[in-house]
């Protein structure tokens, strides 16, 4: 007589066990999953409150260009994508993590004390006299791979660091982090050809797509759509995702250094420049300003109750 | 003449390096040479082709350099200079990554070619860069000498090399620490030379010596000059001479008359080069013809010295 078991089936090679097993274990990752959404929801929105306080203090600094990109930077070093150690900056298996948007050097940078990279003291000296660094991203600050603030610059270099993780047989990646805008750079689709005709599978580029450059938007410009047909063309593989949604970010990223394809990947990560503040949304002119007065705190409301 | 010339002479001491250290890359602009030919054969996973891309040469260069490879990065010298200006500032100057820059055809080395070939810019526009040093090769002696210092140092550079054989005037093993070498003395008038012009020079000097002139002969070959050098070298001489097969503004006369005048030295100078009158070089018909048209040939640089010591 064979065996049953709690539901009365019979049991073959403890299937049914190992499917209900199954079914608990995934009810568990589920509520694990949106755990975690919550804890990154929450990083955000004291990222976003840090990265307030340092421009508000300093009167300057690209706020908006920062809130388009908070949830893919935080998903990238809180959310478990990353490798690095902030007790080692330098430490050799580290994930290469290229802000080539350099502009938005105002998010990484209080990432970065938050992780323990350098004493969060150093955000309130952000553009003083005494301080390390001001609005555009420098390379000797701990955490941080290179300058950055001219564009079409940092994509490059994450090719040549790609080239040199497959040469040297290491395993660690590189992301590059772009701004839509700086995909005008024909330097950024030398790259691009580079990238896919080297098999640089272990490149990841991310284009924080928020349609807006300095003055207008990129549509008005210069069309950049069809975008994710352009990076297909240039031997990419794409993915388009909701780049404010941790689901999707975690979820592009979830086997990132395993994937089966020889292709380097891009995900286009559709955006809002000033996100979480509505008054800074949609509008060109909040481009490098900073809010002033009862503004401020306005700002800070509205990032509590997004 | 020697029998191959600076930009072989320079890659076949890049092969023999690379052979035992497999760190050391070249990335190219589509560039070839007969002495890459086999460094593209034999060790072509250190040869890294980015096609007619220089600005991609660079960035690529300083994340393999990052990444700790030694990488050498080459295309002809107005392209990888002044095409790749910016990238050159901020990789290699700002970032202090100590990436070779490659050029061949300095000056008028592409005389067959027109303006947009020529290098004659590329000293002014680099020299200004903080961290950046510049290496304008003399003879292969000095290109090959070149090749294994661009490995040691730890800071960016470029090596300017020229096209043509050019006869070799240092002695294997010299030492070229200083970037400043006198290579003859006189005491009625010094030339300062660079690159192609300093056998120019040496051409000159024999020339006035049918005339009872003493001229001596510096080369310089590393920018920013070594002034500690430099102003040891030119002390006990009455009269300078600059000659460079490459702009006025900013060139080595220029970087002269600077040293020589934040040291309050008094000496009277003559720059002979390019004037930016002049314009772009749109004339064929061989190198020393062109040189002719703009009073770079032996017979109107001595006339030139002749009338100054008058």
């Amino acid at each position: 007589m064979r065996k049953k078991d709690s539901f009365g089936n019979n049991e073959v090679h403890g299937v049914h066990t190992l499917d209900r097993w199954r079914v608990t274990e995934n009810k568990k990752k589920r509520e694990d999953m949106s755990n975690r959404i919550a804890e990154l929801k929450e990083k955000s929105k004291y990222i976003r409150n840090l990265v307030l306080d340092m421009c508000c203090g300093a009167g300057t600094g690209h706020i908006t260009s920062s809130f388009s990109c908070t949830e893919i930077l935080v998903a990238l070093f809180y959310g478990g994508i990353l490798r690095f150690d902030p007790r080692n900056p330098g430490w050799e298996g580290r994930d290469r993590f290229i802000l080539s948007k350099g502009q938005a050097s105002v998010i990484l940078y209080p990432i970065l004390s938050d992780l323990g990279f350098f004493p969060k003291d150093e955000l309130k000296r952000f553009n003083q006299a005494d301080g390390k660094f001001g609005v555009h991203l420098q390379h000797d600050v701990p955490g941080v791979e290179i300058t950055s603030g001219s564009l079409g610059h940092g994509f490059g270099v994450a090719t040549g660091l790609a080239l040199a993780a497959k040469m040297n047989k290491e395993l660690h990646m590189v992301v590059a982090l772009l701004g839509d805008g700086e995909c005008y750079e024909g330097s950024i689709w030398e790259a691009a050809m580079f990238a896919s005709h080297n098999r640089l599978n272990n490149l990841v580029a991310v284009i924080d797509r928020n349609h807006l450059c300095a003055t207008n938007f990129t549509e008005n410009i210069l069309e950049l759509e069809p975008m994710d047909k352009k990076w297909e063309s240039f031997g990419w593989k794409v993915m388009r995702i909701n780049g404010h949604s941790f689901q999707d970010i975690l979820d592009a990223f979830y086997d990132f250094r395993s994937r089966k394809s020889s292709e380097p990947l891009a995900i286009i990560a559709d955006t809002i420049k000033g996100k979480s503040i509505s008054f800074m949304c949609y509008n060109p002119l909040w481009h490098a300003v900073v809010p002033k007065d009862k503004q401020v705190q306005d700002a800070k409301n509205e990032i509590r109750e997004d | 003449m020697g029998t191959i010339t600076l930009r072989d002479a320079f890659w076949d001491r890049v092969y023999e390096l690379a052979r035992e250290d497999r760190n050391i890359n070249i990335v190219t602009a589509d560039m070839g040479a007969p002495s890459l030919d086999r460094f593209k054969r034999y060790l072509s996973s250190q040869f890294v082709d980015v096609g007619i891309a220089e600005q991609q040469a660079i960035t690529v260069a300083a994340g393999l350099t990052l990444g700790g490879k030694k990488v050498f990065a080459y295309a002809i010298a107005p392209f990888i200079t002044l095409r790749c200006y910016e990238h050159i500032r901020i990789e290699l100057a700002a970032m202090n990554i100590p990436v070779t820059l490659v050029g061949v055809g300095a000056g008028f080395g592409y005389d067959d070619s027109g303006p947009t070939h020529h290098a004659l810019e590329d000293i002014s526009a680099l020299r200004i860069f903080p961290n950046l040093k510049i290496h304008n090769i003399t003879d292969r002696v000095m290109a090959s000498a070149f090749a294994d210092i661009s490995c040691k140092m730890g800071y960016p550079n470029y090596v300017r090399l020229d096209r043509q054989m050019l006869p070799v005037v240092y002695s294997a093993n010299s030492d070229f620490s200083s970037g400043v070498t006198a290579l003859k003395e006189g005491s009625d008038v010094t030339i300062i030379a660079t690159g192609n012009m300093v056998h120019r020079a040496l051409e000159v000097s024999e020339q006035l010596k049918k005339h009872s002139v003493e001229a001596g002969v510096i080369d310089v070959y590393v920018f920013p000059l070594n002034e500690e050098v430099f102003l040891k070298a030119v002390s006990r001489t009455e009269r300078l001479v600059m000659l460079e097969e490459h702009t006025l503004p900013g060139g080595l006369g220029s970087a002269v008359c600077e040293t020589l005048a934040d040291h309050n030295k008094n000496i009277p100078v003559k720059r002979l080069g390019l004037d930016l009158k002049t314009g772009y070089c749109y004339k064929y018909g061989g190198r020393r013809h062109i040189q002719s048209l703009y009073g770079l040939d032996t017979k109107s640089i001595t006339n030139a010295i002749l009338q100054l010591l008058k």
